[in-house]
């Protein structure tokens, strides 16, 4: 009989309402059946989970998540139009709810000129788009991100950083379990970092990486003359040894740029586009939002047409 | 830059379509210049392809509301059109409906060229659609879980036991559009196969009256039912006073069983006496034109025959009939094989009775002491037909029970879908469709594994006797045997039985298929056994870890 492992052990993990929460941890540390476990997915054999108060397979739960996994499940043979439209329904919303949440997400990852193809002809990036998209549909409270920025180019990252930025200002709770470790000191407001199924260490980006014991200055360019100078004032002061530096450029900075110069020329691709802004309809809630009755489909859906007929500049697709 | 070969590869769904071009025109030209038969074939193609799309359209729109029941039965729609061996088995399908009566053998009598029609037109298409239920359901469940797709769906608020229903309603939805389909087409073909040319007027008048129709079938009764009482209780008496013991370990079989040796005795006619069969309540009273018919199935019975030519004269109320020169007319017609009289309506009686005579005409056959024996087999072997209605009723009714019955192997495949992984969940739900559809035969197959009670009770106690007496015996490979016959009686009692109704042979024989029996399978089929199988489907995956862990 093959041997049962144990995935994660003694696990006590809290995250709080309107944080992003990075969890990290290597292969096989436990990440992603911790996911699995709070979406209901994966019994634990003990122990409780409470989410947004409410047992992980309680149906009502489940409409205030939106869960983007770490490989693009869809049904290659619906387009992107036609998934969002099915999750949609999942969620009860009406038609016209749901037309206009569609048009935008598909808006802001970029899809929208592809919408009708067949998911199946799209690239990973492209799948992992759609994936994003309809893990908003709902305009969820809690979110859940595993490795969001797998198999994107590195315009879609940093799109995909800046939504999870937005978002997070709007109060949304956000569970972000990435690799890209730049990513997680970038975004979030506490890390749990996972080894062998229980959490190693857990607090606030500041507590966890404050201590280190060296110093950084950073100037413009410094003429060899100044330089010089400024290790002279230094050794005065016996500080030493002192590493002077001129930092390259990021790649990806080079990257970004030269992509946007592309476009600028009048370039075309086939793929994504650039994405667009983030939709009105996720709404901002301070991190404050109950999931209680007044979160019913058609509460919230009335409260998103008031946001839409405040916002004339977001209905005209902006 | 382009090279030369990618700007010569021409995209796949281009290719489709031009197939889908082709086909569509050379169909067209049949329709249009094709001998009759052809000519039919095509439409029919048509037909079902045009209603396909027209139905699946309406069905999406059906299923529009936003649930996720609703929601899931819909992707379920869009998933059948797609897959692959869903869509071999539905070309099969719409191949072999319209292919069919271009098979037949236009020198046959077209009695039995219908009446092949009707049972492997509507067969062959239960069969498939059987298949494709199946590998639709597992496919979709399975493939779901394997892929991860499940993730997506049920960290939505989709209940898992909505998903199951969802799946469950998606497939009997596209069932009844795919059992439509067939129905049209099928009733097309064979509309228009049986105004093709007949053998003969008799040919001509027995596809009218005895395939396209419904008739009720009537049993005989007894002319003296309390003499038969008296007789049995007698019979049963002496019965217990001759083996008190094996009479009381189980007397409610030992009635049956004397009961039935005197049914038997009943319908034999021996060469020395006249039997009485009297058929009551025909439900022909005012109506003189109504479709009066007697059907029987004859068995010669002697020392070493049991296929021969019987004889026999008929007397119905008291006169003979058929009648020349005031005499009753000997019929001489081949054993094992149905026949059909036609009688007229006035020969009922007041009371709407009818009661037949027949006396034994058979001679002493070469090398037998005495005339051979005619004997009617239980059932239908002797029979009155009465018409009730038109094929057309009867042919919906046997498309709902084709249709209430898919929604059996519907429930099965999702449940088995919901339990295991692809290869065993298509395995568990063809091995339990093969034993629901055979379920008739099984039971006589397995017959080495049953003993002689008739009760549930008597079988146990019997049962457990004998396995108490081959342990005492030493004989282990038969207690085994009487063991194990638990576990088969107990997978035929809870499987569904296909066969026991015999709708498609009740459609081609023109016998009516009742409305109960209508409302029967769509109680059992239509609601008991899908939530019988689904809440087992359910216990399972309620509880069942449906990702295995990641990193």
């Amino acid at each position: 009989m093959r041997p049962r492992v144990r995935a994660v052990e003694s696990l006590d993990l809290e995250i709080r309402r309107g944080e992003i929460h990075g969890l990290l941890g290597p292969n096989g540390s436990g990440k992603s059946t911790t996911i699995k476990m709070i979406l209901g997915l994966v019994t634990p054999t003990r122990g409780r989970i409470a989410v947004l108060g409410r047992r992980p397979r309680d149906v009502a739960t489940k409409r205030y998540i939106g869960y983007l996994p770490e490989e693009s499940y869809l049904h290659g043979f619906l387009s992107a139009r036609e998934t969002l439209d099915f999750y949609g329904r999942l969620f009860r919303l009406p038609a016209r709810i749901r037309g206009e949440r569609i048009d935008r997400l598909l808006a802001m990852v970029g899809l929208d000129a592809v919408g009708d193809r067949p998911v199946r002809e799209f690239s990973k990036g492209m799948q992992r788009r759609v994936g994003l998209a309809q893990s908003l549909i709902n305009d969820p409270q809690l979110l859940i991100l595993d490795e969001p920025t797998s198999g994107m180019d590195p315009v879609g990252a940093w799109q995909i950083r800046d939504l999870i930025r937005e978002l997070g200002a709007r109060g949304k709770t956000i569970l972000l379990c990435t690799h890209q470790l730049s990513d997680v000191e970038d975004l979030c407001d506490r890390i749990s970092i996972m080894f062998g199924g229980r959490i190693r260490s857990q607090g606030t980006c500041d507590e966890l990486l404050a201590g280190e014991s060296a110093s950084l200055i950073r100037t413009p360019p410094l003429d060899p003359v100044v330089e010089g100078e400024v290790r002279e004032v230094l050794a005065r002061h016996g500080i030493q040894p002192v590493v002077m530096e001129r930092p390259r450029r990021k790649l990806e900075t080079l990257f970004l740029e030269v992509v946007e110069q592309a476009r600028a020329e009048g370039l075309t691709t086939s793929g994504a586009k650039s994405g667009g802004a983030v939709p009105t309809f996720l709404r901002s809630d301070g991190g404050k939002g109950q999931p209680d009755d007044s979160s019913s489909p058609a509460v919230v859906n009335t409260a998103l047409l008031d946001s839409l007929v405040r916002n004339p500049s977001d209905a005209n697709g902006s | 830059m382009p090279t030369d070969r990618n700007r010569r590869r021409i995209p796949r769904r281009m290719w489709l379509q031009a197939a889908a071009v082709v086909v569509l025109a050379s169909v067209g030209l049949v329709a249009l210049f094709g001998s009759p038969v052809a000519r039919a074939a095509a439409l029919g193609g048509i037909a079902m392809a045009g209603g396909y799309g027209v139905g699946l359209t309406a069905l999406r729109r059906l299923l529009a509301v936003p649930h996720g029941i609703t929601s899931t039965a819909r992707a379920v729609l869009d998933e059948a059109i797609r897959m692959r061996s869903t869509l071999v088995l539905l070309m099969l399908l719409v191949a072999c409906v319209p292919i069919l009566p271009l098979l037949l053998d236009p020198a046959e009598r077209l009695t039995y060229r219908v009446q092949f029609l009707v049972m492997w037109n509507l067969g062959g298409a239960s069969l498939i659609l059987s298949l494709l239920t199946i590998f639709l359901a597992c496919g979709s469940i399975c493939g779901d879980i394997t892929s991860g797709r499940i993730h997506m769906s049920l960290t939505k608020p989709l209940d898992r036991q909505e998903y199951l229903v969802g799946k469950w309603l998606g497939i009997v939805l596209y069932n009844l559009l795919l059992v439509a389909l067939v129905g049209i087409g099928s009733y097309t073909l064979i509309r228009m196969l049986a105004a093709g040319p007949a053998a003969d007027q008799a040919d001509r008048d027995a596809v009218e009256r005895q395939v396209l129709v419904a008739r009720r079938a009537v049993s005989p009764t007894r002319d003296d039912p309390e003499a038969y009482a008296a007789a049995v209780n007698s019979a049963i008496e002496q019965r217990e006073k001759d083996d008190s013991e094996g009479f009381a370990a189980d007397h409610a079989g030992a009635r049956r069983r004397i009961r039935r040796e005197f049914d038997r005795e009943w319908l034999t006619v021996t060469s020395d006496m006249v039997s009485t069969y009297v058929f009551r309540d025909l439900r022909t009273k005012g109506n003189t034109s109504a479709d009066v018919q007697l059907q029987m199935n004859p068995r010669a019975l002697n020392v070493d025959i049991d296929f021969s030519d019987v004889s026999f004269a008929m007397w119905f109320n008291d006169r003979p009939w058929p009648v020349r020169d005031g005499e009753a007319v000997a019929q001489i017609i081949p054993s094992q094989a149905r026949h059909v009289f036609d009688l007229p309506a006035s020969i009922v009686s007041e009371s709407d009775d009818l009661r037949l005579r027949i006396a034994n005409r058979n001679l002493v056959p070469a090398g037998e002491t005495r005339a051979t024996s005619i004997t009617f087999p239980p059932g239908d072997g002797l029979q009155v037909l009465v018409r009730t209605g038109g094929f057309e009723s009867n042919f919906l009714r046997c498309l709902m029970i084709m249709w209430f019955k898919l929604a059996v192997v519907a429930a099965v495949s999702v449940a088995a879908g919901a339990m295991f992984e692809f290869p065993s969940a298509v395995l568990a739900a063809l091995v339990i469709y093969a034993a629901s559809l055979g379920s008739d035969f099984f039971r006589d197959a397995l017959g080495i594994y049953n003993v002689a009670s008739e009760t549930a009770w008597g079988q146990v106690a019997e049962r457990m006797s004998y396995a108490a007496q081959y342990a005492a015996e030493g004989r282990g490979y038969d207690v085994f045997r009487m063991l194990l016959g638990f576990l088969t009686d107990a997978v035929l009692w809870i499987l569904p039985s296909f066969s026991s109704d015999a709708a498609i042979t009740r459609l081609a024989t023109g016998i009516a298929i009742p409305w109960s029996a209508v409302a029967t399978r769509f109680v059992l089929f239509g609601a008991v056994y899908p939530a019988a199988f689904g809440f087992l489907g359910w216990f399972v995956f309620d509880r069942r870890d449906l990702v295995k862990s990641g990193s």
